[in-house]
């Protein structure tokens, strides 16, 4: 097959350059590949030799006795319309000894006055720690009525800057970090505590799956009946969720080389986070920071430790369902794993940090770094080429295959380890609309998310540290 | 060129065979729903049988129905005590529930094993095969049954459950702490008696300690011993005090103020968090020492234990709160304000 532009004769040169191209492309898309099916292959062992999952009543009676307290600190800035309703769900949370610490991070609306009326808080004193730095605290509310419960007010600084300030207040050997608009789980703290259970003396951090709520009803902060969303944006995040947490996140979880633990929900052990100096300020990719740096102290102290991650969910958040809020996020998204990439670039590929700087990093750069580079240079030229005569059709078809065909397959590979290990979705229904899904993804939502995260990369050079908005809708109640 | 033929070629095959297995897994889903509705079925016809009735009279269940029958059984046990819950279990055995459990010991899944070993523990009489547990492969089952077993009079020695959960190499559970509990009720002496075993791993001790520290004054005396006699250890010391605090009994109170006084902050801190606990009033000059300490957690540890021990650590906190140290000022003024709400 020839084009009418097509190059008549092409010189050796020109032919020989494209198919350079070509070949670095597609080389980066099969490692990519190749790298996602390992994981597949780790996170399909995790699941099938994890520890037994019994049901909440089980938990409760085997782990009540010894589980170690936990402070669930909950960054609030303009949540006025929700955050009663999210601090009673997280009062209401199953778990046998913890703290809820709201941080109103300078709020504008009326966040806490909506927590102080509807609580009946007075304003109180502590004796809190200095150790992380963060923008002043203005008071502390808190009422006799709920021991469980403490409000910080403080001066607007960021995620991170509230997270710190709740760890400075935090009187518990861990800490579960949390968004206050998300909605967890009754038995999320007995869940995700395991780790620190199972192995106290090594585990310093530890993370959960988070599903997207879009579609779902809402019940007094609980979610009550699971459903798949229609929006098309938010039923492709359910798919991205999957292969992002169930491959990607256990997989590396099982190999000892996770660098991220979602800020919608982590465990940390206090100490270790006060060591590393809480959370960065100036980055938007403060959650993926936070578990660098935990690894970076305790590579270089030659401690032993393990980072874990627990494939149940226990965290729902809502996604955005519009183009503009939703590229937004991958941007901001981008940029703060390119951040992370450059602050920590000393960790890539050095034996001193072990399989952190081999397959953590590795895996960062592959497809956070060069990733959307060259996916989208592949996008450009390769069909270019082709239709100039510079390629034959054999270099077009390994394209496609390294960027569409593997990628339903890895899609559709993921659902797979879902129904097989997890069963998640109620329905058969769902999950054969969530096959169409991954396959449909890959034309057209999927070259898009690229120049989402090439913007990314452009706020990145520009040094552009904004979080954009983030528009949410909130969740449908029943 | 055919390189790249067959990545084509590879990846068309793979993309086929993902959809063929998820199809595969769509049928299975759509059969198992219509299994889930006999189940359901099943479990209505159930319920009356294993709430109400004499056991006597009770048939054995069919293969179809016996899992459904011990789902429903753990499910309801766990929610009933006493003699309902004997004649839940009575009428569960008539109906062959315990056989199923017995076989499902030998399953090839972790996750049935461990829930056969934790279902069969409820029943009088399956003493042996939940000792038998003891000895599976995967360490969840081990720990499961050990638990199991701790709870009642005829437990083997803790030193057996010990060595068979092979602790400090596959087990270090803070579900060890529970086990030594348990184990301790029975035989106190037989748990103190693995402090001193050589050879064990430094978390059966830890979780030794805590056990007998929840039995009162009885073993302060020893953790006292053991507190001063771990210098040497960093990570043991801080737990040894906690557990002496615990104990609440003025036996360890000279090993506590000399913990006061240790160069390794936790183990100060710890320190501090036992004189709260034992309201030691001997040791408020000392604590009140501690309200400058560089690290947050002996000052909070201390301020908190002043106000713990009473009239004289409030005192010493006042005194404190007009300090020209701000530190120390801070410390105890915020303590006492704590302490007034």
């Amino acid at each position: 097959m020839t084009f009418d532009f097509a190059i008549p004769d092409p010189a050796g040169w020109m032919v020989a350059s494209a198919e350079a191209i070509a070949l670095v492309v597609i080389v980066a898309g099969l490692l990519q590949i190749v790298f996602y099916f390992v994981l597949l292959l780790y996170a399909g062992a995790a699941l099938g030799t994890r520890p037994p999952v019994p049901r909440s009543a089980t938990l409760w009676r085997r782990y009540s006795e010894q589980a170690p307290a936990i402070s669930v600190l909950a960054p609030a800035f303009n949540e006025e319309l929700t955050i009663v309703e999210s601090t009673r769900s997280l009062l209401a949370l199953q778990y046998p000894d913890f703290e809820v610490i709201v941080i109103n991070d300078g709020s504008k609306d009326g966040t806490l006055a909506r927590l102080v009326s509807e609580f009946g808080l007075e304003q109180v004193d502590r004796f809190v720690d200095r150790s992380v730095e963060h923008a002043p605290i203005r008071g502390f509310y808190a009422s006799p009525r709920l021991p469980r419960l403490l409000v910080v007010d403080k001066e607007n600084g960021g995620k991170a800057d509230a997270l710190n300030a709740g760890i400075n207040c935090t009187r518990t050997a861990l800490f579960c970090a949390i968004d206050a608009d998300s909605i967890l789980e009754s038995d999320a703290l007995l869940r995700v505590v395991r780790p620190f259970i199972d192995e106290p003396d090594l585990t310093i951090a530890a993370g959960g799956t988070i599903r997207i709520a879009n579609g779902c009803k809402v019940d007094s902060g609980r979610i009550s009946d699971i459903k798949l969303p229609r929006n098309f944006l938010a039923l492709v995040q359910i798919v991205e969720y999957l292969r992002a947490f169930l491959m990607a996140r256990v997989g590396l979880g099982k190999m000892q080389a996770l660098t991220v633990i979602s800020g919608a929900f982590g465990l940390f052990r206090r100490r270790q986070v006060v060591e590393v100096g809480g959370y960065s300020h100036g980055t938007v990719g403060e959650d993926m920071e936070l578990v660098l740096k935990l690894h970076r102290l305790m590579r270089e102290a030659k401690r032993d430790y393990r980072i874990d991650f627990i494939a149940e969910p226990v965290c729902w958040t809502e996604c955005p369902d519009t183009l503009s809020v939703l590229g937004r996020q991958r941007a901001r998204w981008q940029r703060g794993a390119l951040e992370c990439f450059v602050k920590h670039k000393d960790m890539l590929f050095n034996p001193r940090y072990g399989r952190i700087g081999i397959v953590g990093f590795g895996h960062i750069l592959l497809v956070d770094v060069l990733g959307p580079l060259l996916e989208v240079l592949g996008y450009i030229l390769v069909p270019l080429l082709w239709a100039l005569g510079l390629l034959a059709l054999p270099w077009l078809l390994a394209f496609l295959a390294v960027t569409f065909m593997f990628g339903v397959s890895l899609s559709i590979a993921t659902l797979v380890l879902e129904e097989i290990q997890l069963r998640r979705f109620p329905k058969a229904r769902e999950l054969a609309m969530l096959a169409v899904i991954a396959v449909l993804e890959n034309f057209g939502y999927r070259q898009l998310s690229n120049l989402w995260r090439l913007q990314g990369w452009w706020q990145f050079i520009r040094k552009q540290q904004s979080w954009g908005t983030m528009t949410r809708k909130g969740f449908s109640t029943s | 060129m055919t390189t790249l033929r067959d990545l084509w070629e590879v990846s068309l095959a793979l993309c086929l065979l993902a959809m063929a297995a998820l199809l595969l897994l769509l049928l299975a889903r759509v059969i198992s729903a219509r299994l889930f509705d006999r189940t359901s079925a099943s479990r209505r016809r159930l319920l009356p049988l294993l709430l109400d009735g004499d056991p006597a009279e009770l048939e054995p269940l069919g293969k179809r129905e016996l899992q459904t029958a011990a789902d429903l059984t753990v499910e309801i046990a766990e929610m009933t005590r006493g003699s309902e819950r004997e004649a839940l279990l009575a009428r569960a055995t008539a109906l062959g529930v315990t056989d199923l459990l017995i076989v499902q010991l030998r399953s090839r899944k972790a996750q049935s094993r461990l829930n056969a070993v934790e279902a069969l523990s409820m029943f009088e009489g399956s003493h042996d095969h939940v000792t038998g547990a003891l000895d599976d492969r995967n360490p969840d089952v081990r720990l499961t049954a050990a638990l199991a077993l701790a709870q009642h009079a005829n437990a083997p020695a803790p030193l057996d459950i010990v060595n068979k959960l092979n602790v400090g190499a596959e087990e270090n559970s803070l579900l060890l702490v529970s086990l030594m509990v348990d184990l301790a009720e029975t035989d106190s002496e037989a748990v103190a008696g693995l402090l001193f075993e050589k050879d064990l791993s430094y978390r059966v001790k830890v979780a030794a300690m805590d056990a007998l520290s929840q039995r009162g004054g009885e073993y302060a005396p020893l953790l006292a011993h053991m507190a001063r006699d771990s210098g040497n250890e960093p990570d043991l010391q801080p737990r040894i005090f906690r557990a002496l605090g615990r104990t609440g009994h003025p036996a360890g109170a000279e090993a506590i103020m000399e913990g006061l006084l240790s160069d390794n902050w936790t183990v100060r801190a710890a320190a501090a968090e036992a004189v709260g606990n034992t309201r030691l009033v001997a040791a408020a000059d000392r604590l009140s020492a501690l309200l400058n300490d560089p690290h947050y957690w002996v000052r909070y540890r201390a301020s908190e234990a002043l106000l713990r021990i009473g009239a004289r650590g409030v005192s010493a906190l006042r005194d404190a709160s007009q300090s020209e140290d701000p530190v120390v000022r801070s410390a105890a003024s915020k303590m006492l304000a704590e302490g007034r709400a």
